[in-house]
């Protein structure tokens, strides 16, 4: 027992270690929301814009280049794409290191945000188009106020899934030399030379971010079932 | 046809980024230990060189996984200046022309291999085989084929013996050049010529597992490596979890910045 608690001390409060891991949590929620967002809004304007080609064989360009991002992104590790953009794309600018991760795991996750949404919308019957069409809605009208809502809670869960992904994914970015929760947990290894305790303790916040994330979706679906009988 | 009008796109992009990688980075400085105040220094993750980094008043401090990524990040201006190990350092600025090394020394210090605290057992032999080494010029001329002019990537041929004694697990990070690095799909340098000439002396077979430097002493006290052997110097908290053998090599932490 004294062994644990001395283990306890020399992990966690020498040095005020334990704030490595509380100021890492901080970086791993911001990289996470933003990157978040910027998925959402990459996800949603590809997955329009690919559909509306499937469909009306409009915006060829638009389509040829979405079809691209696609290729790249998913195409290649979220790891290597975030040292491009680190050490390649902003090679001579000292650009700040979170900036840069949003911008990696936000174009990361947009890819797959696009096929999820791609999948949700493809999922409402062409007829939901046609009804649109009848009550005088142009294209656009018809999507934003009648498919998208509907696609949007078919494909819920399939995108809490991947902001669950996306969560866990950022811990990747210790590789660019970013603090986050990860390389908290392994500044205090490379201090102590302790792997059991850091490793623990970071796995476990980790699953309590993603346990909350779950019932927050679960609450958000819910109300949503509910507005739909009501 | 979106094909190839997605290759020039890429080809497009990668032009790009080469054309800006040729940008140059801010001025150096960087002059002395004493600039070294408030600035930003770049490190490896575990190493000595990111504990005296911790010690600069006001310096914003950044654990790379790799020392070679350090490296980048002096030359691409993310970082003032790089504290590293002298001889790693001379390769890297060898490679790259517009860094250079600063003629303060940093700290001075001992390379050792670690092994498990309780197996006393191998510490001696280790020990032994080290002394017999050091005693009939294999080790000085392990280090002469590496640090040089005649470095070469064969220096220590593995004598052709019964190797009765089992395995020798020995965990390092390759990318420590002169010290260990990969080449042709091979860990090679002077940590593991000299593992393999004590090998030689122990009738083992040695073993080379390649892994981040943090999880060496990790690899060690578990039990997944028998041997920590990576430039690694002796320090009070790596003395809290593992042993070390006598020294075999010394070194300098020394500061890498830009060129003038």
């Amino acid at each position: 027992m004294d062994f644990l608690k001395e283990k306890l001390y020399d992990t966690f409060v020498v040095d005020d270690r334990w704030t490595y891991l509380t100021n890492g949590l901080k970086i791993t929620l911001i990289v996470t929301f933003f990157a978040a967002l910027l998925g959402i809004v990459l996800g949603f304007l590809t997955a329009i814009v690919r559909s509306t080609h499937a469909r009306t064989h409009k915006l060829p360009i638009l389509n040829a280049i979405a079809k691209l991002y696609l290729t790249v992104i998913r195409g290649t590790p979220v790891l290597v794409q975030l040292m491009i953009i680190y050490f390649v794309i902003f090679a001579s600018f000292n650009v700040s290191k979170v900036f840069v991760a949003i911008m990696a795991f936000g174009l990361n996750s947009g890819a797959y945000v696009a096929e999820i949404v791609r999948s949700g919308i493809m999922s409402i019957d062409n007829g939901q188009f046609e009804a649109g069409a009848s009550l005088g809605l142009n294209y656009p009208k018809t999507m934003i106020h009648i498919i998208l809502p509907q696609a949007f809670r078919n494909i819920l869960p399939a995108l809490a899934n991947e902001f669950i992904v996306l969560l866990k994914e950022t811990s990747v970015a210790g590789n660019i030399a970013l603090n986050d929760l990860t390389k908290g947990g392994d500044i205090i290894r490379s201090a102590t030379y302790e792997a059991f305790l850091p490793l623990i303790a970071v796995a476990l916040i980790y699953l309590a971010m993603v346990m909350i994330l779950s019932k927050l979706v679960t609450l958000l679906e819910r109300r949503l079932a509910k507005r739909d009988r009501g | 046809m979106t094909m190839k009008k997605g290759f020039s796109m890429l080809t497009a992009a990668i032009l790009l980024g080469v054309s800006m990688t040729a940008c140059s980075a801010p001025p150096n400085t960087v002059h002395s230990v004493d600039d070294l105040n408030n600035k930003t220094i770049a490190c490896q993750l575990g190493t000595t060189g990111y504990i005296f980094a911790g010690d600069v008043p006001g310096a914003t401090v950044e654990g790379y996984n790799k020392g070679a990524d350090a490296i980048q990040a002096l030359t691409q201006g993310k970082a003032d200046a790089v504290i590293i190990d002298s001889e790693p350092a001379k390769v890297f600025v060898s490679k790259n022309k517009k860094l250079t090394i600063l003629d303060d020394p940093f700290a001075e210090e001992e390379y050792a291999i670690a092994y498990a605290k309780d197996n006393e057992e191998l510490g001696q032999k280790l020990d032994e085989a080290i002394t017999e080494l050091k005693n009939d010029g294999t080790l000085d001329a392990i280090t002469a084929h590496w640090i040089g002019d005649e470095a070469d990537q064969v220096s220590y041929e593995a004598a052709d013996i019964d190797r009765p004694n089992g395995q020798l697990v020995m965990a390092t990070n390759a990318a420590f050049p002169p010290y260990e690095s990969t080449a042709a799909g091979k860990v090679v340098g002077i940590d593991p010529d000299i593992m393999q000439a004590v090998c030689d002396k122990l009738g083992m077979e040695l073993v080379i597992e390649d892994m981040e430097f943090d999880s060496i002493i990790a690899a060690v006290t578990t039990g997944k490596a028998d041997v920590g052997v990576a430039g690694m110097s002796v320090t009070e908290d790596r003395l809290k979890n593992v042993s070390f053998s006598q020294g075999y090599a010394t070194s300098t932490q020394v500061i890498v910045v830009r060129a003038d």
